[in-house]
């Protein structure tokens, strides 16, 4: 499958091979940054891509720097709403930390000289000094002793993607870089090379259509309806009840109170001197959220609409859910009708005029995208994509969304064999482009298909177009 | 290669404070028998490191080289030319030392690798001696292969291996499943371990500010305003017992309650002079009727706050009046005691019920020794007769020590001096107050003590902080299901948490703040805690939603519960769920446990004790009995057939890189 996506014509020059390389996975999401070593089941480093931007223009990164109550702090992204980078100064650097924070250590300034070996001990059988100088030259640049494998949404534009070659070359000074489309490296985790792909992640819900190895360029298809979408709908949700839910972040309470179900929360709140910003709450607030969709949320499991089958969803058990102040409430119908608008463009709930979120489009629903992006491929692939639809990103995690995916594809399409194929470990869902890129960067077939270097040099960034398809 | 037997394996624990090692497995697992400060000095030479501080000698003529009351003065070079500098070593000054690893991190690699290869001088241990090494969780993939290389090639060892200091600490407890808090000098870490899996993502790595050094910090904070509170001070303060962090719910105790207390023995508050303990002398204790004057003439040299500021004495060059006036109170206050012994017996078995817990006085006094003090003589070129005047002249320890119960050897970790602490006696290093150099001398302090973990205005104090990382991490193991066992079994570890009360105020923290009750809107429906019995009519089973959080425990009270008849009137009739069978409603849920939020409560690990020597010291460094664990097992039971360390052979076939096989 590797080999598919090798341009035919040009054979690659100084090829970057050699046994056991290590090469490293860059997977950049706008909501988490994941990096880790090829081969490895899991990425060691995920970071949250927003940063925090101090008083003094310091940036900081990393949980435990943005998720600290401060009141000179605002949270950025660098990402914008289309799920690309806009920030690329922050992006980059970003991305750095989250590979030298997990894995190869921080850059040093070289000592002068190293103090390890006395020459009183100089009857070694390896020369430490040799070794030890050789590490530290690499370590003048902290990313230039591996490979880099990165991945990138399927609509990223040329420009983006030059820079991005451009990032790692000239900056981190990669011995050699591939730039693979998410997509793609979502199927090579599922082991597969024909596939469509349905990634819900944080920004953005996107469909591609995989022919052996190859993306169908025409089949992308892509909606705001994800995670954050999600979040907006609870929010709404909440704010709708009677009377209204209180999203009290975990910041801001000291300590709470037991009471009914309903009543009015009776807890100790934190006083701030100066109280963080709007932004911080919105992420400590996104938190309670995250917790909500794992516990609470569900998606009706078809088949047919939430609204055509609200009976039985009136007579299943709610759930209880506890805010971090104490107010406690069970959710019944609610909490299918929260990820209704997945599927349902007119059933979610309508959302505030303030909201940085465009209504959902009907166009917009999981099942609307795979239709067009069906309907922009051959008609000879559809059977065999339909018999391998695999559903990925961290978005897809709510419960029963998979079962009612395959319940409205067989609808739509009654005759072919439709297969819904989504793993049930939740963090090969959640990583699915990360695992993907650790199973193809540690292919020894692999190894002819990284941009070196030299072919950097000698055909500047445009490599990337000619390369990575 | 022959097989590894106990007393040849060589554990290592670096940490950024004190680098613990032992060479060989006793029978029964001790701790750790050598305990280093982890710093370093810069040698003459750049990029050589010394052990110990080597300072040039001020006045190379005058000082004899004498021992002086346990500090030993080194190899000194003899005196012979004159334009030869001389260099004497000083044992307990850690003027300009370098720590080489910071918040967990190794930051200094020259200085660590140099640290390493003193702990292995120190220890010595023979040519085929196994290493294992308790990794920081902080370290990175390449990290762990340098310290891997420099092991292999310095040391040239014949087997060697790394363990995370969370798995390490799950060892000692013997659970597989648990949420590690490890609370160090600079930053804490957390880590979820399911199943003996340790997850790395969402593992909280080196939360600054949440260590020890972070409580000194508050300490000192406090204390500004009070002249003498040294950070020095302030930490040995945190380390005495009488620093306590106590439970949100108990008040700090204020003026008014100590005045309360003095009523209960008006006797004896009234003899020992009520009024001279609010005056702040050296130390609350009573100090017999009579000596009024001494109090006047002490103000003169000390300030209000009871702190000696001897060093400008030492400047000031007033040293031979001090010295006198200290003799004289010296002799003043043993007759007094004399007097006191003969006549006011019975007065003084008096005085021994008012001594009060800790946390209800206002003021309590600790043990303060000075190595700044000693520093600064060293410095004004002080002979070494001249200071072992001094100090037996303001030395209070011993003669006090018979009067207050010992603040030091609760928890004083503080090697007897510096380098080459090696005490073979007693097996542990854990000094109790013999003279180790320092000055001692009383510090009263107030309230403040119990304010360690408290914040800023405002912003969250230490306690809030890992609260917070603790839940981001739980709530972020993947595994959903196992996030309420992760709660149950918390253990918390690292000399950081060794404060008084603080794992107590911890998991009342995390219980205030994040535990959820059992909802009161669902007890009808199969929402039950499975470890409930089925509600009865009268609700006298029911779960008590009204329930402290600080319990730990269901409890099920007698009576009709009135929630749950505010429960049984739908406030929401929308959301109210009509009465379903169980049946119905059983399978759909069997995937889900009570309550599909965590945690429903928060509990901490018991650790098996096994090991009286361990048990006698408290489990704060239990990383280290884990490594012993883990030692055993790798390389005496297991001795490599499933491959748990690192030979020399697969060093040499696989590079540093193998160490990821075996790295646990």
């Amino acid at each position: 499958m590797a080999s598919a996506a090798l341009a035919p014509t040009q054979a690659p020059k100084d090829e970057y091979a050699g046994d056991e390389i290590n090469a490293l996975v860059l997977d950049p999401g706008s909501y988490t940054t994941r990096a880790g070593f090829a081969g490895e089941d899991t990425p060691k480093s995920v970071v949250p891509t927003h940063y925090g931007v101090l008083a003094s223009g310091e940036h900081v990164y990393g949980e435990n720097a943005i998720h600290l109550p401060r009141g000179d702090m605002e949270l950025v992204n660098a990402y914008g709403a289309d799920g690309l980078v806009e920030d690329w100064d922050t992006a980059a650097k970003l991305w750095e930390y989250s590979i030298t924070s997990r894995l190869t250590g921080a850059r040093q300034t070289p000592p002068s000289r190293n103090g390890l070996n006395d020459t009183k001990d100089g009857n070694g059988d390896v020369n430490m000094d040799e070794s030890m100088e050789q590490l530290q030259e690499e370590q003048d640049r902290a990313l230039a002793e591996y490979p880099l494998l990165m991945s990138e949404p399927g609509w990223n534009p040329q420009k983006a993607r030059e820079k991005t070659i451009e990032i790692a070359m000239e900056e981190w000074g990669v011995p050699a870089f591939f730039l693979a489309k998410n997509g793609q490296l979502a199927a090579y985790a599922n082991g597969k090379a024909t596939a469509l792909v349905v990634d819900v992640g944080h920004h953005n819900t996107s469909v591609t259509a995989l022919w052996e190895g190859m993306v169908l360029r025409k089949s992308l298809m892509k909606s705001p309806l994800a995670g954050s979408f999600l979040n907006a709908q609870i929010r709404q949700m909440f704010s709708t009840l009677q009377p209204p839910a209180p999203l009290i972040p975990h910041y801001m309470v000291k300590s709470k109170a037991p009471v009914d179900a309903g009543a009015p929360s009776n807890a100790i709140y934190t006083r701030f001197a100066t109280p963080p910003k709007e932004s911080f709450r919105k992420l400590e607030e996104d938190r309670v959220l995250t917790s909500f969709k794992e516990s609470v949320v569900q998606c009706w499991q078809g088949p047919g609409r939430l609204e055509n089958n609200m009976d039985s969803v009136k007579y299943a058990p709610p759930r209880p859910f506890e805010m971090p102040d104490g107010w406690n409430q069970v959710f019944g119908v609610e909490r299918y009708k929260v990820a209704e608008g997945f599927f349902d463009a007119r059933s979610a709930y309508p959302l505030p005029p303030d909201s940085d979120l465009e209504a959902p489009k009907g166009e917009d629903t999981i099942p609307s995208l795979i239709h067009r992006s069906l309907n922009a491929c051959d008609v000879d692939t559809r059977a065999h994509l339909l018999a391998n639809v695999i559903l990925t990103g961290a978005g897809s995690l709510i419960e029963k969304l998979p079962e009612r995916l395959q319940a409205d594809l067989q609808s739509l399409y009654p005759n072919p064999r439709v297969r819904v194929i989504a793993s049930s470990n939740s963090v090969e869902r959640k990583y699915g482009a990360w695992i993907g890129g650790s199973v193809l960067g540690s292919l020894g077939t692999f190894h002819q298909m990284w941009v070196s270097r030299e072919e950097y040099k000698e055909y500047g960034p445009g490599i990337v177009e000619k390369r990575c398809k | 290669m022959p097989p590894f037997r106990d007393d040849q394996i060589l554990i290592i624990a670096p940490g950024s404070e004190t680098t613990l090692a032992q060479l060989g497995l006793p029978e029964s697992f001790t701790p750790a028998r050598y305990r280093l400060r982890s710093r370093m000095f810069q040698a003459e030479q750049e990029g050589e490191y010394e052990p110990v501080k080597i300072r040039r000698k001020e006045k190379p003529a005058s000082a004899p080289t004498a021992p002086v009351n346990g500090i030993t003065d080194g190899e000194q070079p003899k005196p012979e030319t004159n334009g030869e500098p001389e260099w004497e070593e000083d044992r307990i000054s850690e003027d300009g030392a370098i720590w080489p690893i910071r918040e967990g991190k190794i930051v200094d690699w020259q200085c660590f690798y140099a640290l390493m290869t003193h702990v292995y001088n120190t220890v010595n241990p023979p040519f085929h001696t196994p290493i294992i090494l308790i990794a920081e969780p902080v370290w990175t993939t390449k990290e762990h292969e340098r310290v891997t290389q420099f092991f292999f090639q310095k040391f040239k060892v014949p087997a060697f291996t790394m363990v995370d200091s969370a798995m390490a600490a799950s060892y000692a407890y013997g659970i597989t499943t648990a949420t590690v808090v490890d609370v160090g000098l600079g930053k804490a870490d957390i880590t979820c371990i399911a199943d003996s899996t340790l997850y790395d993502v969402g593992r909280s790595l080196a939360v600054p500010e949440c260590g020890g050094d972070a409580m000194t910090g508050r300490l000192e904070e406090l204390l500004t305003g009070r002249k003498g509170f040294t950070r020095e001070v302030c930490e040995q303060l945190k380390k005495s017992n009488v620093c306590e962090i106590l439970p949100p719910d108990l008040e700090v105790p204020t003026s008014d309650s100590a005045t309360a207390d003095a009523p209960a023995n008006p006797a004896a508050a009234a003899s020992t002079g009520a009024g001279a303990r609010k005056l702040s002398n050296v130390g609350d204790l009573p100090r017999g009727p009579g000596p009024g004057t001494q109090v006047g003439q002490e103000k003169k040299l000390e300030d209000d706050e009871g702190v000696l500021d001897i060093a400008s004495i030492v400047a000031g060059g007033n040293m031979s009046g001090y010295l006198a006036q200290k003799d004289h109170e010296k002799a003043e206050k043993a007759a007094a005691k004399q007097q006191k012994k003969g006549s006011d017996a019975q007065q003084l078995a008096a005085n021994k019920p008012v001594r009060q817990p800790n946390h209800k006085r206002t003021r309590n006094t600790f043990l303060y020794e000075d190595f700044a003090l000693h520093d600064a003589m060293k410095k004004a070129g002080m002979s070494s007769q001249h200071m072992a005047d001094m100090q037996s002249a303001m030395d209070e320890g011993p003669n006090k020590r018979q009067k207050t119960p010992e603040p030091q050897s609760a928890v004083s970790d503080r090697p007897a001096d510096s380098g080459f602490t090696v005490q073979p006696h007693d097996g542990t290093a854990a000094t109790d107050a013999s003279p180790t150099g320092g000055l001692r001398r009383e510090i009263e302090v107030g309230p403040e003590r119990f304010e360690a973990a408290s914040g800023k205005d405002g912003e969250p104090g230490i306690l809030e902080r890992i609260a917070d990382a603790i839940h981001r991490t739980v709530q972020s193991c993947p595994d959903v299901n196992r996030r309420n066992e992760l709660w149950e079994s918390m253990i918390i570890v690292g000399n950081g948490a060794k404060v008084r009360g603080f794992k107590e105020a911890l998991v009342e923290t995390l219980q205030r703040k994040y535990i959820i009750s059992p909802s009161s809107a669902t007890i009808f429906t199969s929402e039950l805690p499975s470890n409930l019995s089925t509600p009865m009519a009268t609700g006298a089973n029911t779960p008590q939603p009204g329930q402290l959080p600080g319990q730990q425990l269901p409890h099920t009270s007698s009576g009709v519960n009135p929630l749950l008849i505010a429960a049984t009137h739908a406030q929401n009739p929308g959301l109210q769920p009509p009465p379903t069978s169980s049946a119905l409603t059983l399978p759909q849920h069997s995937a889900h446990s009570s309550h599909a939020q965590s945690p429903t409560s928060i509990k901490l690990a018991k650790i098996p004790e096994y090991f009286p020597e361990w048990k006698e010291v408290g489990y704060d460094e239990a990383t280290f009995l884990g490594a012993q664990v883990a030692a055993r097992v790798l390389f005496v039971s297991d001795a490599g057939a499933s491959k748990g360390f690192m030979t020399r052979t697969d060093y040499n076939e696989q590079g540093p890189g193998g160490i990821h096989e075996v790295y646990l």
